[in-house]
């Protein structure tokens, strides 16, 4: 029907129109969440990439000696350990960012980023969830 | 002849902040902490670009041996008259290179001189150097993974407050199973 139709369709979403919104905590070149903007902000060899929380699937932290590792998951097409296939993507046969890990000697901090994007996931279904409801 | 200067500039990816002086001679930065200094002959200089990194602004300086000195932390500000300094010493054109902000993780990955460059809207996302990639590796036909050379490689060990160290990127290139699909069709 026709809620389906609209459960397929691919919405519109944008982190920041420029630079000018960037936080100033960007600049650490530490993994930082914006929760106000709903982005991740990624270090990258002197970049400050932001990844809108919709592009992210999940995170996990693992530690391994004096390291703790924490691995962000992207949504892609073709991933075979999502349950839902009907996921829409503006583009499937693009290139897409699917992991990046870090690694850092601060533990703590890494697992004070890894809830808060969890909880920002959580928000952010919670939000979807209840539009859908309200237009039912 | 005069020269110009810039505080509170960064070299390459270091933590240590800094001054970059301009002058018809070259340029040259000094670090506050280390006596040591980076120097770039007038004649070594061969192209400029602008971007905006993690920590404002980049200046980034293409040199005569294909090498190239990033310098960090200008402002928006500062665009217009260095833009007039390289022109004015080096006879070098500040490139602008437009960064996305979209936050998109889709796009197109395009080998820049010795980078791997991430485009979205044809746009730079980022930009990977391929020197520090220290394996690379295909897994199930459309995923490819890049690891890093780790930092604290170099003996010594990385302190609790250091930036974040990114060891692996995956990306999934759709590529060979669309042509095949397409070929169904």
């Amino acid at each position: 029907g026709a809620g389906e139709k609209e459960g397929k369709s691919w919405k519109r979403f944008q982190s920041y129109k420029g630079e000018g919104a960037f936080p100033k905590e960007a600049e650490s070149l530490r993994v930082t969440v914006d929760r106000k903007a709903q982005t991740i902000i990624l270090p990258m060899h002197g970049f400050a990439v932001p990844f809108h929380i919709n592009t992210i699937k999940n995170v996990s932290k693992n530690d391994e000696g004096d390291y703790t590792y924490l691995r962000i998951n992207f949504q892609t097409p073709g991933q075979l350990a999502g349950k839902k296939d009907d996921t829409p993507f503006e583009d499937p046969d693009a290139t897409f960012v699917r992991s990046v890990t870090y690694r850092s000697l601060d533990g703590h901090r890494f697992d004070t980023i890894s809830k808060q994007i969890t909880d920002l996931k959580k928000e952010v279904n919670k939000r979807e969830q209840q539009k859908k409801e309200m237009a039912d | 002849m005069s020269a110009t200067q810039f505080d509170r500039i960064y070299h390459g990816l270091a933590p240590e902040i800094g001054k970059l002086r301009v002058a018809n001679s070259g340029m040259a930065w000094k670090g506050e902490e280390n006596e040591a200094v980076t120097a770039i002959p007038t004649d070594d200089i061969k192209w400029a670009q602008w971007i905006r990194v993690a920590r404002d602004f980049q200046l980034r300086v293409g040199l005569k041996d294909r090498r190239r000195e990033t310098f960090d932390g200008f402002t928006r500000e500062d665009h217009d008259k260095l833009a007039s300094l390289l022109k004015q010493h080096f006879g070098v054109t500040l490139e602008v290179k437009d960064v996305t902000f979209k936050g998109w993780n889709w796009g197109v990955t395009d080998i820049q001189g010795q980078d791997l460059a991430f485009l979205v809207s044809n746009k730079t996302a980022f930009e990977l150097p391929l020197k520090q990639v220290a394996n690379s590796n295909i897994a199930g036909r459309t995923e490819v993974s890049l690891e890093f050379v780790p930092l604290g490689s170099g003996g010594k060990k990385a302190s609790r407050n250091a930036p974040d160290e990114m060891v692996e990127i995956r990306f999934y290139v759709p590529g060979i199973q669309t042509k095949l699909r397409g070929s169904d069709a």
